[in-house]
């Protein structure tokens, strides 16, 4: 109102561009400036609320149990899974989380890790209409994880076609397929399968590698590790060992048959060839050739970029397109990675996380086959140098039409303080927005240092926001709701006809940002499997999707805020 | 000890035929390395003879060859004591006393004999730096890969270092230098707050002293906090801009920070200050890189690898000329510039 009762007065004033000319300018309309400018960097100093806010996730009581001995077992510091699926399709996300088990002095062979114990089960929450969560781990079946196997992830994806995410469970030890009835139960369904796997799986993902139609599977492994040859590192302060003091192993593709049934083709696919310490995978087309390539994030050595030779063969191509090490030629620790393109050039690029004061790397997508070492342009040096990320995605979660950075941080070492005192093994979770393709840091709304592990994404109270699910190594799992804003969006349930009836591998492109459907990435985790756009001020899209089978089709001026189911067209 | 024998032939005619015997025998058994029997036969020749120097001298010779080290020491200073100019035996006494600890006592022999690398270690052992460091250096300069040698000038380096920074901080302790050492101390335990306490009371203290916005900087660079490292490193290029060194350190932190027109005017300028050092180049190179400037990239890499041919630093570099060249599709020469990159890392990596 002051405003508005002071008087127009026209002054002169001298120019500094021309010493002996006057220029005229409004002082009301200087003052309102400078009033306008003193405002907003307030705003920006003070009131910009957190992106997040921690729901306290009513009936959800899971934690976490990674059973911490002096022997430092290595699976001790490495687990934690979680996913988002909608398992009884009540249009609502529900919470999958993956359990450790005991681990007490020295372990036996076979070891017991005391599933049957329910503080080791793995847990199903069934999200209810208020938000809150009801345990359904044994109704739905899933309550007994096996004695012999100490958990670590979890993928999710309709892998029969029949309308219902099944789960796949990764263990130290054998994993497990859960075929989801479509009752609200699951069966365990592994053996008849034949993806129990075995040794140390990590993250997996599924993915149909040779568009059939049929979603495959690709798990990770870690290393060749168990209970009886493992090690303490460090004379006075024991610690887990790095990677290298253990032999790398292969990881597994398993082609789904059609019939219940997967066939392991890692060798004659040509992925058991490298060896490698895997922990993160992730998938997109980075050559836009129409076929999925596979990137696996290592644990201190090169990174790996499978590409897929569209022949049911992958090449590894890490070094020749430049995503094997960093620009110095260093590799790191790789851990979590996500495969999503963060500058709206609608190529995918890769962000992996790693330790602290390696930098998490950033790969732009050139194009051609061909990547770039981003980290120091994107800012992520500045973001990251001093942190240990895990799980990880490249998302817009203000729904500007860009996308943003979580990253779950924590150090790999319980003890890290003592063998470092500038290093810290509890971090809070790094949220960065994304300003055109530059990160800069902003407040999630935990300033809690935690020993954050997987990270799953997705809308879980369907408000067109992305919501976060973090878990906590021996800890409770952290759900993160974000609280909206004024921003538009678009989210996309695909439904696959020719293609998987998920519609993972479909490249969408809407108002010229790109999405690859799937629900891998990030770190042992699974996320939502809709389609998700940040459209900023539009209020429409124009939508282009490229389904796994070829088929391309176009929505033009589709209206924003709303969740839009998209069936294949039957004929290309 | 040749010339102790020749002491002894010259006094053959007015010595027994007993103690010639017993001199040859020890000196026989002395020859074919049985210690312990010439040992015997010289401690009889000093019981013939006490006034003999060379009796003494041989017997002690032979419990320095055979290792008694503390049993030497009684012999060779009763051949002292007969005769002091025995040179030969002041190097046998002072190696003896310094080998079984009583270091004082072997200085003065050390001395006498010039035996510049043992009289070093024992000024050493004494906390003697400023006198070690002359000896031990000069005896490095006739054996310059002795690995002893080496380690005894660090060593004395470092303690004489921290013997003057002790002084400074015990008798200047609220100069800004005093507190600069101690957050160089607590920098060094990566106590990474209270060296940064330090180093900024030595600012207070002393806001333009040369060097600490340098240490304060490579504190946060080590932490990869780059805002902080940047402003120290700025701060330190106000007040000594000519060094180049900081120039190159503000132009990296910059760079980290992603600011590339900046990071590369900085290091451009670090490269006139210094030319032809290989941090400073290969950080140019990758700034250049970043810029999208491949021929200034590649002219700074490809003067590194000219300069280190068997560093890291120059397996970064053609790391980088491989990316480089693949940019480019000349994949013959990313492939030898792959290939020189492994051939550096596979020893780094054994």
């Amino acid at each position: 109102m002051a405003l508005q009762s002071l008087k127009s007065v026209s002054v002169l004033t001298a120019s500094r561009a021309t010493p002996f000319s006057f220029a005229i300018i409004d002082v009301q309309l200087l003052r309102f400036t400078l009033l306008a400018i003193c405002a907003l960097a307030l705003y920006a100093a003070a009131t910009v609320p957190p992106v997040f806010k921690i729901d306290p996730a009513r009936g959800l009581n899971f934690k976490h149990q990674n059973s911490p001995t002096p022997l430092k077992y290595l699976i001790e510091t490495m687990g934690g899974g979680v996913a988002l699926l909608d398992y009884n399709n009540d249009g609502l996300l529900d919470i999958f989380l993956v359990n450790g088990g005991r681990l007490a002095g020295k372990m036996q062979s076979p070891e017991d890790f005391d599933r049957d114990d329910p503080a080791y089960w793995n847990r199903l929450y069934r999200q209810n209409r208020d938000g809150s969560f009801t345990d359904v781990t044994e109704a739905a079946g899933l309550a007994h994880a096996g004695a012999h196997n100490y958990g670590m992830g979890v993928t999710v994806a309709d892998y029969d076609n029949d309308g219902f995410p099944d789960l796949y469970v990764t263990n130290y030890g054998k994993n497990k397929l859960y075929h989801n009835n479509g009752d609200g139960t699951f069966t365990d369904v592994t053996q008849k399968a034949g993806v129990a796997a075995g040794g140390w799986s990590a993250s997996a993902g599924f993915v149909d590698y040779d568009n059939d139609g049929r979603l495959d599977l690709f798990v990770t492994r870690y290393m060749e590790w168990d209970t009886q040859h493992s090690k303490a590192c460090g004379d006075a302060q024991p610690r887990y060992c790095p990677p290298g003091e253990f032999p790398a192993t292969t990881n597994i593709l398993y082609r789904n048959r059609g019939d219940g049934t997967f066939e392991d083709v890692s060798q004659k696919s040509g992925i058991a060839a490298k060896k490698g310490r895997a922990l993160g995978v992730a998938f997109a087309d980075y050559d836009e050739d129409g076929f999925a390539d596979i990137f696996v994030a290592n644990d201190g050595m090169e990174q790996y970029l499978f590409h897929n030779n569209r022949n049911s063969t992958f090449t590894e191509k890490g070094l020749e397109a430049g995503t094997a090490l960093t620009d110095d030629g260093k590799p790191f620790s790789g851990m979590g990675v996500d495969f999503r393109d963060y500058d709206n050039d609608r190529r995918p690029d890769i962000i992996i996380t790693d330790l602290a004061r390696q930098n998490y790397a950033v790969y732009h997508n050139d194009g051609e086959g061909s990547f770039s070492y981003r980290t120091l342009q994107s800012g992520l040096a500045v973001l990251s140098g001093g942190s240990s990320g895990w799980g990880v995605r490249f998302e817009d979660f203000d729904n500007d039409g860009w996308k943003d950075l979580f990253v779950a941080q924590s150090h790999v070492m319980d003890n890290v303080e003592k063998v470092d005192p500038s290093l810290h093994y509890l971090e809070p979770p790094l949220l960065a927005l994304n300003r055109e393709g530059r990160f800069q840091r902003a407040d999630s709304g935990v300033s809690t240092p935690l020993a954050g592990r997987g990270a799953a994404f997705g809308d879980l109270d369907n408000d067109g926001f992305i919501d976060v699910v973090m878990t906590v190594l021996g800890g409770r799992p952290l759900v993160l709701r974000n609280r909206g804003g004024a921003t538009h969006w678009l989210t996309l349930s695909l439904r696959g006809i020719r293609s998987n009836r998920d519609g993972l591998g479909a490249r969408v492109i809407a108002n010229g940002q790109a999405q690859y459907a799937t629900t891998a990435g990030s770190y042992l985790s699974a996320s939502d499997k809709r389609v998700h756009f940040g459209l900023g001020a539009a209020t429409s899209a124009n939508v282009e999707i490229r389904w796994p089978s070829g088929t391309r089709q176009v929505l033009n001026n589709v209206p924003a805020d709303q969740f839009l189911k998209i069936q294949e067209p039957e004929h290309p | 000890m040749r010339s102790l024998i020749l002491y002894l032939g010259l006094a053959w005619q007015s010595v027994s035929p007993d103690v010639v015997q017993h001199v040859q025998a020890g000196m026989e058994a002395q020859k074919q390395g049985r210690l312990k029997e010439a040992i015997s036969e010289f401690k009889k020749v000093t019981e013939l003879m006490p006034s003999l120097p060379a009796a003494f001298t041989n017997l002690g010779a032979a419990y320095m060859q055979d290792k008694q080290y503390g049993l030497a020491i009684a012999p060779l200073k009763r051949a002292l004591e007969l005769n002091p100019d025995l040179i030969g035996v002041h190097q046998m006494l002072g190696y003896a006393l310094l080998e079984q600890g009583y270091t004082r006592e072997a200085i003065p022999h050390l001395e006498k004999a010039h035996l510049q690398d043992a009289l070093g270690v024992a000024q050493l052992k004494l906390g003697n730096y400023s006198a070690a460091i002359p000896n031990l250096q000069a005896a490095l300069q006739k054996r310059p890969n002795d690995p002893e040698l080496l380690y005894y000038l660090g060593r004395a380096s470092g303690l004489l270092s921290r013997q003057v920074l002790d002084t400074l901080e015990s008798a200047y302790p609220d100069s800004a230098r005093a507190h600069q050492s101690l957050g160089e101390n607590y920098a060094v335990l990566r106590r990474i707050p209270e060296a940064e306490k330090e180093y900024r009371e030595a600012l207070r203290l002393q806001p333009n002293a040369p060097g600490v916005h340098l240490e304060l900087g490579q504190l946060y660079a080590a932490e990869k906090d780059w805002p902080k490292a940047e402003a120290e490193f700025r701060a330190e290029t106000e007040i000594e801009p000519g060094d180049a060194e900081t120039a190159y350190r503000y132009g990296n932190a910059l760079l980290e920070e992603g600011k590339l027109k900046e990071a590369l005017a900085e290091l451009q300028r670090a490269d006139r200050l210094q030319p032809d050092m290989p941090e400073t180049l290969y950080a140019l190179g990758k700034a250049a890189s970043l810029s999208g400037d491949a021929a200034a990239a590649e002219k700074a890499w490809l003067r590194v690898v000219a300069l280190d041919k068997n560093t890291s630093l120059a397996g970064q570099a053609h790391f980088g000329l491989s990316t480089l060249y693949r940019k480019q599709g000349k994949t013959a020469q990313a492939a030898h510039e792959l290939s020189e990159f492994h051939r550096i890392q596979a020893p780094e990596q054994k």
